[in-house]
C-alpha cells in the first residue's frame, strides 16, 4: 500500500487502528478455509461508522478494493483478502447499543458476537435464533453478510428472518439505511439483497435485529439406525405427520467416531444418527415427543434416548456442534461441503455419495441438517499424498453439482465466496448472474468491495445491454422469434 | 400507439389476446417466453407497461400512465407441488385461492393470508407485499418465497434463489422484487416453503378499551403461547375494540393454550369467533370504497399499537383500523381532505422518529395530488434510483409508482 496512503488512514483510525508490517498483516491472510491465502495490504480497525465511511470514502477515492472481517470463521473465503486490498477489521465496534425487550428488538455494532446477544436478554426470557455451529466467536456483521443458519433455522428461519434494519456504509462512500426497527419500510427491500450479499455491496455499521421469545420447553431426542437411509425415512415420515422440530440432524458413522474421541458425547456407534428437538409450550412438545419416538422405532431405531437434564441436552449438541474440528481425529485434512438438496432426493444422494467414495478411493465423512436437506460432506484427505488435495476438491465440486442436478443448491449456509465461485455458473445462467451483478453496480459502480467473490467473473458496471435488434431471418420473413 | 408494436405484439401472444381497450394495449401472454418478448418490443418502443393479475391492489403507490397492460391470468399452472419436501412452484397468475386448494389437498398451506385470496393473484400479492395476521407467527413473503422467475425490462429472464428451503447462492433477487410493486421487473413463477395447514385451532376475541387490549397484546408476545395471528380491530369513537388471537396447535393441547389466554387478559370479556375475523381488513376496506375515505398502511413498533389506535379514535375524523401485532395497522379514515392530509402528515413524523412509516392504499378523489403515496424514503432513495436505473433504464415498468416517483 503506498505510504501516502498509509499516512491517510492513519489520520482517520489513528495509530493503533492500523497495521501495515507483513508480520502483524499475516493474521488476516485468510478466513476459516485455510487453504487459500493472500496478504492484505494493509488493515484498519475503526471504531465507529464515521470511520469506517472515511476509510470507504479514501478506497473509493484511490479506487483501493476493501474486504470487510468479523471474526473470520467463515468457511468459503468471503473474508479472503485480495491482492494489495485494505482489509477493514470490524471487531472494535463490538458495543450492543440498545434493547427493547418490549418490541423485542437489539441494536448492536457489526462486531458483537452472536452468543453475547442472547446472554443479553435471556434474563428477559429471550434469545437470539440464529445459531451458526461458531456461534461463541463469530460475529453479526458476519451472519448478515453470509445470512447465516445454523441448526434451529429449520424452524427459526435464517438471519435475513430476524434483521429488521441495518446502516451500511455503499462502496461510494455514502452512508445509507435500510429497513429500520419498524418492517415494511416503504421503497425496495435492499435490505434483503444486503443480508447474504458476502460483503460485496458494502460495509454493515449497525443492525437492528429481531429477538424471539425462548419456548417453554425443549426436548431432545437421539436414535440410533442402522442405515443413513432407515434415519432419513424417519426424517421425511416426522416432517409428513405435519411437525415442524426446531432442528432435525444426522450423522454417519466417521463423524461419529470422530466425534466420539474428540468430545466424548456418549453418542451409540451406528451408522445413522439422529438428533431430534422439539420445543414450545410443554403439553404441546410432550405430545409431539411421543409422535417422533413412535416414527423412529418404525424405521427401526435401535436406541431411542432423551436428554434428561439441560447437561445432557448441551452434551448432545456439543458433539454435534464440534463434528467439523473433530475430523481431525481420524484424518489429516477435510474439505467440507454445504450442499442443499430436496429431502426426498436424501437416499439417492447418499447412494451416489458412496459411489463416488470408492471410486475415488477418498473416504466422506456426512454431518446434515437433515430436516432442510442441508449436507455438510466432509472430502477427507491427506495433502502429504500428492494430488490427493486436488482431487479431493474435485470430489467436493462434484457433490455440489449432483445437488444442483438434484434440483438443490450449492450452498445453504456458508456462502459462495471464494471457493464456490465457479461452481456458481454450474446453478445459474449468465443471464441469472448478470441480474444480480447489475444489483451489484448499482452499489459498487468501481467493483471495489469484496471484488472477485461470488461471482465467477465480474461484470463491467458500463456494459449496458444494447438494443434488442430483430434476427435478420425475422426480417426477412423466414423465421418468427418468440 | 406504434403501429409497429402492435404488430410485434399480435405476433407474440396472436390477435385473440390483444385487445385495445381505449388508448390502451392489453396483453396476456401464456408463458414467461411470451412475456419477455413483449417486453423486448415494449423497450424498444419506450412504451410504458403495466403488470397486472386480479387487478385488485391497482390503486395502491401512485398511479401509472401505462400504454401497455400485461394481464398474467393464462399463467396460472401448478408447476411442480413435492408435497414431501414441502415446497411448490408457482406460475404468477393463479389466483392465491387456486393455490392454496391445490396444497390443501396434501393437507398444506402457503403460511400468508392476504386480501382477496378469491381474486387477487400470486404475483400480485408478491409485487405489493401484502400480508395478514398470521405473519406473526410465519413471517412474511420474505421469509416464505425460496425463488423466483422474473422477466427485466430488456426481456432478461433470471431465476433467483431456487426450491430449496435453505440456500445463500447469490443475490436474494426474490426479495428485491417483492414489494417493488412491479417496478423491477414482472414475476412469472415463484416458488415456496410450505407448511403444514393447521388442522385445529380456535379464535377468541377479547374485548375492552383500546389501552386494556393493547396491554393484553403485550403480554401475549411475551408469554411462551404459541399464537398464529393476533390483531386489535377498533371501530372509533367510543365503539369498543376488539383484540382477536389465534392459536393452534396439538387438539390436547388447545384447552391449555386457552386457559393461558383468560390468565393474561385478567377480567376482560372473552368470546369465542370464526375465522372470519382475519377478513376485518377486507371489510375496512369495502366500506371506504363506498364513502370514497383514505386507507392507509402504518407501521410502528408493538407498543406504540394501543396509543395510535386510541389517538386515530379521538381525533376529529371517523376511523377505522386493524393492527396485527407485529406493528402492521390498516385504517381507514374519513373526513375532509385538509383535515387527512394534516393527520397523515402528523402520523409521518411521529412514527418516523420510532422508525415506521405511513404509506396511503387508497387516495380519496378530493386528496389526489394533496399528500405523497410514499412519505419520505430516507437517505437509501438514490441508490433506489439506480437500483431501478440498472435493471429498467428506460423506466418503462410502472413508471413512477413507486417510493420516490420511481
Amino acid at each position: 500500500m503506498r505510504p501516502e496512503v498509509l499516512k491517510e488512514l492513519e489520520r482517520i483510525v489513528g495509530a493503533k487502528g492500523l497495521i501495515a508490517r507483513p508480520e502483524q498483516l499475516a493474521t488476516y491472510e485468510c478466513d476459516g478455509l485455510t487453504n487459500f491465502r493472500e496478504s492484505p495490504g494493509a488493515v484498519v480497525l475503526p471504531e465507529s461508522a464515521a470511520e469506517v465511511q472515511a476509510v470507504v470514502q479514501l478506497c473509493a477515492r484511490h479506487k483501493i478494493p476493501f474486504v470487510s472481517r468479523g471474526a473470520g470463521t467463515r468457511l468459503s473465503g468471503g473474508a479472503l483478502p485480495v491482492q494489495g486490498c485494505l482489509l477493514i477489521g470490524l471487531s472494535r465496534m463490538n458495543r450492543i447499543l440498545e434493547v427493547d425487550t418490549a418490541n423485542q428488538r437489539v441494536t448492536v455494532e457489526p462486531g458483537v458476537i452472536n452468543t453475547h446477544v442472547t446472554q443479553r436478554v435471556a434474563a428477559a426470557g429471550y434469545f437470539f435464533a440464529p445459531d451458526p455451529s461458531s456461534q461463541p466467536v463469530c460475529t453479526l456483521g458476519g451472519n448478515v453478510a453470509e445470512n447465516s443458519g445454523g441448526a434451529h433455522c429449520l424452524k427459526y428461519g435464517f438471519t435475513s428472518t430476524h434483521v429488521l434494519g441495518v446502516e451500511v456504509v455503499l462502496p461510494t462512500g455514502e452512508l445509507v439505511h435500510l429497513g429500520g426497527a419498524g418492517e415494511d419500510a416503504p421503497g425496495y427491500d435492499l435490505l434483503g439483497v444486503v443480508v447474504g450479499s458476502e460483503g460485496t455491496l458494502g460495509v454493515v455499521t449497525k443492525i437492528i435485529l429481531r429477538i424471539t421469545k425462548r419456548p417453554e420447553t425443549v426436548q431432545t431426542v437421539l436414535a440410533a439406525f442402522d442405515s443413513t437411509t432407515a434415519a432419513a425415512q424417519a426424517v421425511s415420515d416426522i416432517i409428513a405427520a405435519g411437525m415442524l422440530p426446531a432442528a432435525i440432524e444426522m450423522m454417519d458413522r466417521v463423524s461419529i467416531e470422530a466425534v466420539e474421541a474428540a468430545v466424548h458425547a456418549n453418542y451409540p456407534l451406528c451408522d445413522g444418527l439422529l438428533l431430534v428437538e422439539l420445543d414450545g409450550p410443554r403439553a404441546e412438545v410432550d405430545a409431539l415427543m411421543t409422535g417422533v419416538k413412535k416414527i423412529c422405532k418404525d424405521n427401526g431405531a435401535w436406541e431411542i434416548r432423551l436428554a434428561q437434564s439441560d447437561e445432557e441436552r448441551a452434551l448432545l449438541w456439543k458433539g454435534r456442534k464440534a463434528a467439523f474440528a473433530a475430523m481431525g481425529r481420524v484424518a489429516h485434512n477435510y474439505i467440507v461441503q454445504d450442499g442443499v438438496i430436496p429431502r426426498t432426493a436424501l437416499p439417492k444422494m447418499l447412494k451416489a455419495m458412496e459411489r463416488m467414495s470408492r471410486e475415488t478411493g477418498l473416504r466422506i465423512a456426512n454431518v446434515f441438517h437433515a430436516g432442510d436437506g442441508n449436507l455438510h460432506p466432509m472430502v477427507l484427505y491427506d495433502e502429504n499424498n500428492v494430488g490427493e488435495e486436488s482431487r479431493a476438491l474435485e470430489l467436493s465440486y462434484d457433490i455440489l453439482r449432483l445437488c444442483v442436478d438434484s434440483g438443490g443448491s450449492i450452498t445453504g449456509e456458508h456462502g459462495v465466496g471464494r471457493e464456490k465461485q465457479q461452481v456458481m455458473g454450474y446453478m445459474f445462467s449468465e443471464p441469472d448472474l448478470d441480474t444480480m451483478q447489475r444489483v451489484r453496480c448499482a452499489f459498487d459502480p468501481e467493483l471495489i468491495s469484496n471484488p472477485d467473490k461470488v461471482f465467477p467473473r465480474p461484470r463491467l458496471c458500463a456494459e449496458k445491454t444494447g438494443k434488442w435488434e430483430p434476427h435478420p431471418l425475422e426480417v426477412a420473413g423466414k423465421a418468427e422469434i418468440f | 400507439m406504434a403501429a409497429k408494436l402492435i404488430t410485434k405484439l399480435q405476433k407474440i401472444v396472436g390477435e385473440k389476446y390483444l385487445q385495445h381497450v381505449g388508448e390502451q394495449l392489453h396483453v396476456s401472454p401464456a408463458t414467461t417466453d411470451e412475456v419477455s418478448a413483449i417486453l423486448r418490443a415494449a423497450n424498444d418502443a419506450g412504451a410504458v407497461v403495466m403488470p397486472t393479475g386480479g387487478g385488485t391492489k391497482l390503486g395502491w403507490g401512485n398511479p401509472v400512465a401505462a400504454q401497455v397492460v400485461l394481464h398474467t391470468s393464462r399463467m396460472k399452472k401448478v408447476l411442480e407441488h413435492t408435497w414431501q419436501d414441502l415446497t411448490v412452484c408457482m406460475q404468477a397468475g393463479c389466483t392465491w385461492d387456486g393455490m392454496q386448494q391445490t396444497l390443501a389437498r396434501h393437507g398444506q398451506m402457503v403460511a400468508l393470508d392476504p386480501m382477496w385470496p378469491e381474486l387477487a393473484t400470486i404475483g400480485g400479492i408478491a409485487a405489493t407485499n401484502d400480508s395478514g395476521a398470521l405473519r406473526l407467527r410465519y413471517g412474511s413473503l420474505r421469509d416464505l418465497v425460496l425463488g423466483m422467475t422474473i422477466v427485466l425490462a430488456d426481456g432478461t429472464i433470471a431465476r433467483s434463489g431456487g426450491k430449496v428451503v435453505k440456500n445463500v447462492a447469490g443475490y436474494d433477487m426474490h426479495k428485491l422484487m417483492t414489494g417493488a410493486h412491479g417496478t423491477l421487473g414482472i414475476i412469472t413463477e415463484v416458488n415456496f416453503r410450505l407448511h403444514p395447514l393447521e388442522k385445529h385451532a380456535e379464535q377468541w376475541s377479547v374485548l375492552g378499551d383500546v389501552a386494556a387490549l393493547g396491554s393484553a397484546m403485550l403480554k401475549v408476545l411475551d408469554s411462551t403461547m404459541q399464537v398464529s395471528a393476533m390483531q386489535i380491530v377498533s371501530s372509533g369513537m367510543g365503539q369498543p375494540a376488539r383484540l382477536d388471537v389465534r392459536f393452534a396447535g396439538h387438539p390436547d393441547c388447545l384447552a391449555d393454550q386457552r386457559e393461558r389466554l383468560r390468565a393474561i387478559v385478567g377480567g376482560l370479556e372473552m368470546e369465542i369467533n370464526g375465522d372470519t375475523v382475519w377478513k376485518s381488513r377486507e371489510k375496512l376496506f369495502s366500506r371506504a370504497a363506498q364513502r370514497d375515505a383514505l386507507v392507509i398502511k402504518a407501521v410502528m413498533l408493538p407498543t406504540q399499537i394501543a396509543s395510535i389506535t386510541a389517538m386515530l379514535g379521538s381525533g376529529n375524523c371517523e376511523s377505522q383500523s386493524v393492527t396485527q401485532a407485529r406493528g402492521l395497522m390498516t385504517a381507514a379514515l374519513y373526513g375532509n381532505a385538509e383535515t387527512l392530509a394534516r393527520l397523515v402528515r402528523e402520523l409521518r413524523s411521529e412514527l418516523a422518529y420510532s422508525g415506521g412509516s405511513v404509506v396511503v392504499l387508497r387516495m380519496p378523489q378530493a386528496m389526489q395530488g394533496s399528500i405523497d403515496a410514499w412519505g419520505e424514503v430516507g437517505t437509501s432513495l438514490p441508490l433506489m434510483r439506480r437500483v431501478k436505473y440498472e435493471l429498467d433504464s428506460a423506466s418503462i415498468l410502472n413508471r413512477g409508482r413507486m417510493a420516490g416517483g420511481i
